[in-house]
């Protein structure tokens, strides 16, 4: 799929929504055409392109540009193409030599204050204003170009990842538009009227102005007045490579644009379904850190990590790492070693990842950093629809009228998603926010939550129970879709316990910290809407009562009948990239691809005979298990791919303890990360960029990942597993992910007819795919639910044991930034660290005054398990009694603060609650100060292996 | 295994007895408190909480007191 670059083809205006038909000629050529088609676009659909400079298909038409005149027969005048709607029999003559006068005088007046340095300039043969001014014929400027102009129009390079040269700007305001339209920020404006019209980040630098660079400007702009740094620094592509975004859970099609094997500009995907050509600002230009000179490239060993690294080869590394495993197998059994796969890596990958583990290893101790995010929606979703999946597509919000964002911030956490679901507010639809913090979007531009239910950290079962109380006890459920599509027994056992009184939201106001009438107010607006939908994140499922939260928010989706359409559903908001894909392929211990259980004898003998073993029907240990394995000794090698447990899982100094006690721990990654500090053995890993495989979104989304350029290492990650399990003797012999991906499909229901082939013919496809839907499933549980009939679990309000109390008074919840991603491996070897160069502690002013602590100040936070110091950051997003920090960054310790409290059913962390004590300190912790040591030391090891080499 | 170990093991089974309503139904709670270990529990975490079942069971819930009463 490597193709010659060529801008993505615009059809000038986006496409019309209707199913009446309509007959026009355009030059002689006749067509029909969705009423409400501009003749710009219905040109374009013969492939004649009329000349435009302010119009762009990802944009509403405009009409300020005067270029993309047409005559039409029967009207006066030259009506701009763009703004004009088709009508039946029009007949639409867009080359006459009136029309082309016209536009070269047009253009004339543009170039007449524009620099004329087009061989120097960074987007020359990449500039709309250069092709347009070809395709009029402008051959002079009869106005000359002493006249007043912008020429002297200072740049702004304030921004990292691209400049603003207004100098060169034709105020078409599609980069204005764009912000609005597209991403929904309205940073940028036109400032001054007439000849002094400027477009401004709100008469500030863009760096300090309410940018988010999510580069929708850049995209839009047809002129080189905002252009890529990189392409500045390194000319325009020569080609491109369609492939997926590896950051958060939204799966963006992105075009990889390259000079040889650099990629010099990230540009989204027109066609690629989750984002439809828009992009964040990690996606777009975040890519740096693949060619960071941190990268490790060369298979290593030691024998203990008191040690400096030995560099090898692959065969001497996966040989070391095989003798190892097995020789503790050997003195230990054979459940002492297992392995962690990665939401980072490819279905493909972590596919393999339990194979090796299930035919090689001999156990199921595979499990996945679905772990510590999601596994409570793959319990709650399983136990009540019958699929762990979310129900809708993206596109899907565009139709919702009542929205409720839980414990989620998509803004900052899946922006693209973000950006969509922004547009459809302003739109009208209402929204209900349920977040101990004032997010985003409950008061963003043009846009202000109907209700915000600032819940208490752990009391969202409160929250949804004392909602669904409030439909039942004022007759609001959908009577009909529960009697048609639900267990009648269990729906009339939850009825009588949710109808209690105990459930009543003046009964929970003080657990939950929501004000009654509000929350009844909420739960109407919900209940009446004609599509209601759920999205929700991690704030919903890292709790103790995680699956219980994911439970009841898919009782209230029955209860109202808002499932198995359009503009409804429950969807979980997937926190990385291939979250859905690591749980769909089986990387739990208790489960095989397509999450049927090891009990299942059927699927077991199926496996069986593929893989010619015989496989364990026990379950596995789960993460926090093979670390309290680990400290007791009966655990005693790992093999984790692609994960960096020292920083992202609870309790660090837990995990410190029990990779410390490992006698082999195998780390396969791109960078010597926290948890690789600790390895006996380091496997370098590949880039999203060096490989070819698939990774599914958050709305089951199968897109290709394909290779942009050579694995850095010579083997892509699929490859190093391969290696590994052949020096295990585990038979694997793969020549290309495809071959992993056709045996995925002939051994997973749902799966069964995914294939490249199909994926490259669809561009992307969501599971279910198989004989019932040859080209995927967009909504799930239409006319009936996967278990059969939806299951109203009962749930229970049970108060986290991590409380508040006089030592520990406030509860701190983390979370993720916009510029940064998941631990930062990636994003903080990038520009990105421009906007969080360090992880800060959100605190209220009252709760700072009270402590003395000041904006900037050092403060200690205490936890039941550890300590960690971070500079205080006053905020009006937190109320008083909670606080707020992210993780992204290793020496910020927040998770030695973070306990191994965890949900009941799948031991996903509690990290969204922990008691804590906030306090003015001087001087880093004890943790801090150790980490900084340890890092020191472990970074020489890494630098003494590459000067032995 | 240590009886840090076992301590947690305690309190995990002790959550999910709690989870399926052991306040409402002891012994529905008790059922899938033991269907819950069977299906997501190792062997060997089984065995250990039933070994510390059988020797009084200090801590544990009602319900999970219940599942190994019967077992």
């Amino acid at each position: 799929m490597l193709h010659y670059y060529e801008p993505q083809k615009d059809f000038g205006t986006p496409a019309a929504q209707s199913a009446e038909q309509v007959s026009l000629t355009v030059d002689g050529v006749t067509l029909e055409v969705p009423a409400g088609t501009s003749v710009m676009r219905a040109a374009a659909l013969v492939g004649v392109k009329v000349p435009k400079l302010c119009a762009t298909d990802a944009l509403q038409p405009f009409g300020s540009c005067r270029v993309c005149l047409v005559e039409i027969a029967g009207r006066r005048g030259f009506p701009a193409s763009c703004t004009t709607p088709v009508e039946e029999g029009m007949q639409v003559q867009t080359q006459t030599p009136a029309l082309a006068k016209l536009r070269r005088g047009v253009m004339e007046l543009y170039i007449s204050d524009h620099p004329l340095d087009c061989l120097t300039c960074a987007t020359n043969g990449d500039c709309e204003l250069q092709d347009t001014a070809g395709e009029v014929g402008l051959r002079n400027v009869r106005y000359g170009f002493d006249g007043a102009n912008h020429l002297a129009a200072s740049k702004d390079s304030s921004n990292p990842y691209f400049t603003f040269d207004p100098a060169k700007c034709i105020v078409c305001s599609r980069c204005v538009r764009a912000c609005e339209e597209t991403q929904g920020t309205f940073a940028l404006t036109i400032e001054g009227r007439g000849f002094d019209s400027v477009v401004s980040a709100g008469g500030v630098d863009f760096i300090d102005s309410e940018c988010v660079s999510c580069g929708a400007c850049v995209d839009a702009c047809p002129t080189a007045t905002l252009t890529e740094n990189s392409i500045i620094e390194q000319g325009i592509p020569e080609h491109t490579v369609t492939t997926t975004c590896a950051y958060c859970g939204v799966g963006c099609g992105f075009r990889a644009e390259l000079r040889g094997n650099t990629v010099v500009r990230m540009t989204p995907w027109k066609d690629g379904k989750a984002n439809e050509g828009h992009a964040c600002v990690k996606g777009r230009f975040a890519f740096g850190y693949a060619t960071h000179p941190d990268r490790v490239t060369t298979p290593m060993i030691r024998d203990s990590t008191d040690q400096p690294w030995r560099q090898v080869d692959w065969d001497e590394a996966v040989s070391f790492a095989a003798a190892r495993f097995r020789q503790i197998q050997e003195q230990h059994g054979r459940n002492s070693i297992g392995a962690i796969s990665s939401s980072r890596c490819t279905n493909e990958e972590v596919y393999l990842v339990q194979k090796l583990v299930r035919a090689g290893f001999g156990n199921n101790n595979i499990d996945t950093c679905a772990r510590v995010c999601h596994s409570p929606t793959g319990y709650g979703l399983k136990t009540t629809l019958g699929e762990s999946a979310g129900t809708q597509t993206f596109a899907s919000v565009e139709q919702a009228d009542v929205i409720i964002v839980m414990g989620a911030n998509p803004t900052e956490a899946h922006p693209v998603f973000g950006s969509r679901l922004k547009k459809r507010l302003r739109q009208g639809a209402r929204l209900i926010v349920i977040d101990p913090r004032k997010i985003e979007l409950v008061d963003a531009p043009h846009i202000q939550a109907d209700y915000h239910l600032p819940v208490n950290p752990g009391a969202n079962v409160a929250v949804l129970n004392a909602m669904a109380h409030v439909i039942v006890s004022e007759n609001l459920h959908d009577e009909a879709f529960i009697a048609q599509r639900c267990e009648a027994s269990a729906f009339e056992d939850w009825r009588a316990f949710i109808s209690d009184v105990s459930n009543s939201p003046e009964a929970l106001a003080a657990a939950s910290g929501v004000d009654a009438a509000e929350l009844r107010a909420a739960a109407r607006l919900y209940a009446t809407a004609a599509t209601g939908a759920i999205y929700y994140g991690l704030g919903v499922t890292e709790h103790s009562q995680g699956s219980t939260a994911v439970m009841a928010i898919a009782n209230l989706a029955m209860l109202t009948g808002n499932l198995g359409r359009e503009g409804v559903g429950v969807n979980p908001l997937r926190g990385q990239n291939n979250v859905q894909g690591a749980c769909d392929m089986g990387s739990f211990p208790h489960e095989l691809p397509g999450y049927r259980h090891l009990s299942d004898v059927t699927t077991r003998a199926d496996f069986e005979q593929a893989w010619q073993v015989e496989l364990d029907p026990e379950p596995g240990l789960r993460i926090p298990n093979m670390f309290d394995a680990a400290v007791d000794g009966d655990f005693r090698g790992l093999y984790i791919q692609g994960e960096d447990v020292a920083q992202s899982d609870p309790n660090t100094q837990h995990v410190e303890a029990a990779l410390a006690a490992l006698d082999c721990l195998v780390v396969q990654d791109i960078f010597l990360n926290e948890t690789a500090k600790f390895a006996h053995v380091f496997l370098p890993g590949a880039s999203f960029l060096e490989k070819d495989g698939t990774f599914t979104n958050a709305e089951r989304r199968i897109s290709r990942v394909r290779k942009v350029m050579p694995p850095m290492s010579g083997k892509a990650d699929w490859e190093a597993t391969q290696a590994f399990a052949q020096a295990l003797g585990c038979s694997m012999d793969y020549a290309h992910p495809s071959q992993i991906m056709d045996e995925i499909a002939s051994l997973t229901p749902t799966f069964s007819g995914v294939s490249y082939a199909l994926l490259d013919e669809q561009g992307s496809v969501q599971w279910p795919c198989n004989d019932s839907a040859a080209t995927g499933t967009s909504t799930m549980h239409v006319d009936s639910f996967v278990r059969g009939e939806g299951y109203f679990a009962l749930t229970e309000y049970v108060p986290t044991e991590e409380r508040a109390n006089r030592r520990f008074p406030l509860l701190l919840t983390t979370g993720r930034i916009l510029s940064q991603y998941n631990v930062g491996a990636q994003t903080r070897r990038t520009d990105n660290s421009t906007w969080h160069a360090e992880d800060v502690l959100e605190i209220h002013a009252h709760d700072a005054q009270e402590r003395g602590l000041k904006d900037g100040d050092w403060a200690g936070i205490q936890s039941r398990v550890g300590s960690t110091v971070l500079r205080t950051r006053i905020s009006d997003r937190v109320k008083p009694g909670v606080v707020y920090t992210t993780f992204h960054h290793p020496v910020s310790g927040a998770n030695v603060v973070t306990t191994d409290n965890s949900d009941w059913a799948t031991n996903c962390p509690e990290y969204k609650v922990t008691a804590v004590q906030a306090s003015k300190v001087t001087e880093p912790s004890a943790w801090q100060s150790r980490q900084r040591e340890f890092d020191h030391r472990q970074r020489q090891f890494l630098q003494q292996a590459t000067v032995n080499d | 295994m240590s009886a840090q170990q076992t301590e947690r093991l305690v309190r995990m089974a002790n959550q999910i007895a709690l989870n399926f309503g052991e306040e409402r139904d002891l012994t529905l709670a008790a059922r899938r408190t033991g269907e819950h270990l069977q299906k997501f529990w190792t062997p060997a975490m089984r065995e250990q909480l039933a070994d510390y079942a059988a020797a009084g069971g200090e801590g544990l819930s009602p319900a999970v007191r219940e599942l190994y009463s019967r077992s």
